[in-house]
C-alpha cells in the first residue's frame, strides 16, 4: 500500500531552466497593500498556455 | 528542508525547495520526521511500536514505506537541497532599470477619518494634494519609457481617497488606451476605494476600465463604524455597504476584493468575513493591520492565538461552503499549486523601489506606497527618473536569502522574503523580519495549502 500521495505541483527546480519572463504581477499590488506573498500570484506565461 | 503539519484531519508535509506538497498516513508522517537522523533499521522499529495494533505499521509496511521516502528524495521531491541561492538577484539583475507597476497616489486626502490609517488620513504626513492630469500623464509616460519588453503593466490608483480625484482618473486612463494603441502595452488598473464617492459613473467606468477593484469594508457594522468614521465622527458603514453591494452585481465577474481591516478590537475577525458573505460578497480579503507596536489598534501576542482559531475556522468554512456549491475567495488561501509563480519570482523579493514604485501628487518617486512621505525614502522624480541610487539598490538586494531568518523557513518560498515596509516599521531595515507578520504568514500558508489539498482531493474544482 502507498502511505504517501503526492500532490500535482510545478516544479521549482525546473522552472529555473526555464521562468523569470518577468510578466507576473507585481507582489502586493491590486489587493492586500499591506503584506508580501506570492504564493496566490499566477505564472503570466502557464496562465497564457492554459 | 521539509515542513510537516496535521490540519484539518489531513497529515501534510511540504518540501519547501522542490516545492512539492504529499498527503501522508501517520506512518508516513512519523517515518518522514525521523528519515533524515535515523537508520532504516531505527525507523522501522520505532514506528512499528508505535502502532501495534495497525495492519499499515507493520514492520513490512513501515519498511516499505522507508523506501517510498527514498524513491521521493531521489526523485527531488522530498528533502530537496536548496540550490536557488546564487540565483538570487539574478532576475533583478537581469531586469535591471525595468519598471511594470505603478501605485499613483491620485489623492492625498480622504473623505474619511480613519483611526488605523497608514496614510494618517490620506496625507501621508505632508500637505493635502490632488495629481494633475499632466502629473498622471508623466507618471504613465515615465512607466511606459521605463517598461522595457514588459506588456503588462499594473496601475493603481490609490490614496487617500482615489475617487475624489475622480475626473483625472477617468480622463488618465482615457490618455493610457491611446498609448496602448501607440506603444503595444497593456494596461491593468486597479482602484482602491472607501465606497463613500461611488455613483453610477463610477460603476460604469470601473467594470469598463478598471481589471480589480479595492473596496474597502471592515465588516460587522459596529467594527467598521467605530475606525472608518468621516470628519464629524460618523459611521460609514451604512452609506457604503449599499454602493459596494450595486458595483459588484454590475461587476459581471470581473475582479474585485471586498478588503477589510482586523485589529485589536476584532482578532475575531471572522466574524467580519461572515457578515461579508451574509451581504453577497465573495471575494474577500481580510488584513492585519499595520501599525505601531504602541497604537491601540496593533495586534498583541494574546491576540495571535485567537487569530490563528480564525484562520483555521476560515479554512474549514471555505471548505464547507465549497461542499454546498456556494464557494468563496480570501485573497491569502489562493494557491495554485501547478501554476504559481517560478523559482526566479519566489526567491526574489516584492518588486518594491525596482520594477513597482509608487507616485505622490507632485510626481515624487518611492519604493512603495507604505514609504510615502518618509522622505530619506523618496527615490527622485517621474521627470528626472530615479536619483537616489543607494536606496534603490538597497531595495534591489532585499530577496529571500538577504535576511538570515528566511533561510531556515519553511515558507520563505511562498512569500518571498516578506514586505519591506512591515520590516522597515518593525525593526528599522528594510532587511529585517516582522516576526509578529511571519507567524500569521505561516498559519494562512498552512491554511491555504489544506484547503487545496482537500480540493484536489474531493475533486470538485
Amino acid at each position: 500500500m502507498s502511505h504517501i500521495q503526492t500532490l500535482p505541483t510545478r516544479d521549482l527546480c525546473e522552472s529555473a531552466k526555464k521562468g523569470g519572463c518577468g510578466e507576473c504581477q507585481t507582489s502586493c499590488q491590486s489587493a492586500c497593500k499591506t503584506s508580501c506573498g506570492i504564493a496566490n500570484q499566477q505564472c503570466e506565461n502557464q496562465k497564457e498556455s492554459k | 528542508m521539509i515542513h510537516q503539519y496535521r490540519l484539518g484531519g489531513k497529515n501534510i508535509v511540504l518540501d519547501t525547495c522542490s516545492g512539492s506538497v504529499h498527503l501522508v498516513d501517520d506512518v508516513a508522517y512519523d517515518v518522514i520526521s525521523l528519515y533524515e537522523s535515523h537508520s532504516k533499521e531505527d525507523i522501522v522499529r520505532e514506528v512499528a511500536a508505535r502502532y501495534p495494533a495497525r495492519p499499515e505499521a507493520s514492520p513490512k509496511e513501515v519498511a516499505a514505506c522507508v523506501d517510498e521516502v527514498t524513491e521521493l528524495k531521489k526523485a527531488g521531491r522530498l528533502f530537496a537541497p536548496d540550490t536557488f541561492a546564487p540565483m538570487a538577484g539574478e532576475l533583478k539583475a537581469r531586469t535591471g532599470g525595468v519598471v511594470k507597476a505603478l501605485c499613483l497616489h491620485v489623492a492625498h486626502t480622504c473623505n474619511l477619518n480613519c483611526a488605523y490609517c497608514f496614510a494618517s488620513q490620506g496625507r501621508y504626513h505632508g500637505e493635502r494634494a490632488v495629481m494633475s492630469l499632466e502629473t498622471g500623464k508623466q507618471a504613465l509616460d515615465f512607466l511606459v519609457a521605463h517598461s522595457g519588453t514588459r506588456r503588462n503593466l499594473e496601475v493603481d490608483f490609490f490614496g487617500g481617497e482615489p475617487l475624489m480625484n475622480f475626473p483625472m482618473i477617468r480622463d488618465l486612463v482615457a490618455y493610457a488606451r491611446s498609448l496602448e494603441k501607440d506603444t503595444g502595452k497593456h494596461f491593468r488598473f486597479t482602484l482602491t476605494t472607501n465606497g463613500l464617492n461611488i455613483d453610477d459613473e463610477v460603476i460604469d467606468f470601473c467594470n469598463r476600465e478598471c481589471h480589480n477593484v479595492v473596496l474597502s469594508l471592515d465588516g460587522r457594522k459596529e467594527i467598521h463604524d467605530a475606525l472608518r468614521v468621516d470628519y464629524q465622527g460618523r459611521g460609514s458603514w451604512d452609506r457604503i455597504v449599499p454602493k459596494f453591494q450595486k458595483l459588484v452585481a454590475a461587476r459581471g465577474g470581473k475582479g474585485y476584493y471586498m478588503r477589510g481591516t482586523f485589529t485589536h478590537a476584532n482578532p475575531d475577525f471572522l466574524k467580519d468575513i461572515q457578515v461579508m458573505l451574509d451581504l453577497g460578497f465573495t471575494e474577500l480579503s481580510m488584513e492585519p493591520v499595520v501599525c505601531a507596536p504602541g497604537d491601540p489598534a496593533a495586534l498583541t501576542e494574546e491576540d495571535k492565538p485567537i487569530v490563528f482559531r480564525q484562520y483555521e475556522e476560515l479554512a474549514q468554512l471555505m471548505i464547507a461552503r465549497r461542499r454546498e456549491g456556494r464557494p468563496f475567495t480570501f485573497y491569502h488561501y489562493m494557491i495554485d499549486l501547478t501554476g504559481g509563480p517560478c523559482i526566479y519570482k519566489r526567491i526574489s523579493g516584492c518588486g518594491s523601489g525596482t520594477e513597482y514604485m509608487a507616485v505622490t501628487p507632485w510626481g515624487d518617486l518611492y519604493p512603495c506606497h507604505q514609504f510615502v512621505g518618509e522622505e530619506g525614502f523618496r527615490l527622485g522624480d517621474i521627470r528626472h527618473g530615479v536619483d537616489n541610487l543607494a536606496v534603490q539598490q538597497e531595495f534591489a538586494s532585499c530577496n529571500v536569502y538577504a535576511r538570515e531568518e528566511c533561510r531556515s523557513c519553511w515558507a520563505r518560498l511562498y512569500c518571498s522574503g516578506g514586505c519591506a515596509a512591515n520590516a522597515w516599521h518593525s525593526t528599522g531595515s528594510v532587511k529585517g523580519v516582522y516576526a509578529y507578520g511571519c507567524d500569521l504568514f505561516r498559519k494562512r500558508m498552512e491554511c491555504a495549502i489544506m484547503v487545496e489539498a482537500v480540493r484536489q482531493t474531493e475533486g470538485n474544482a
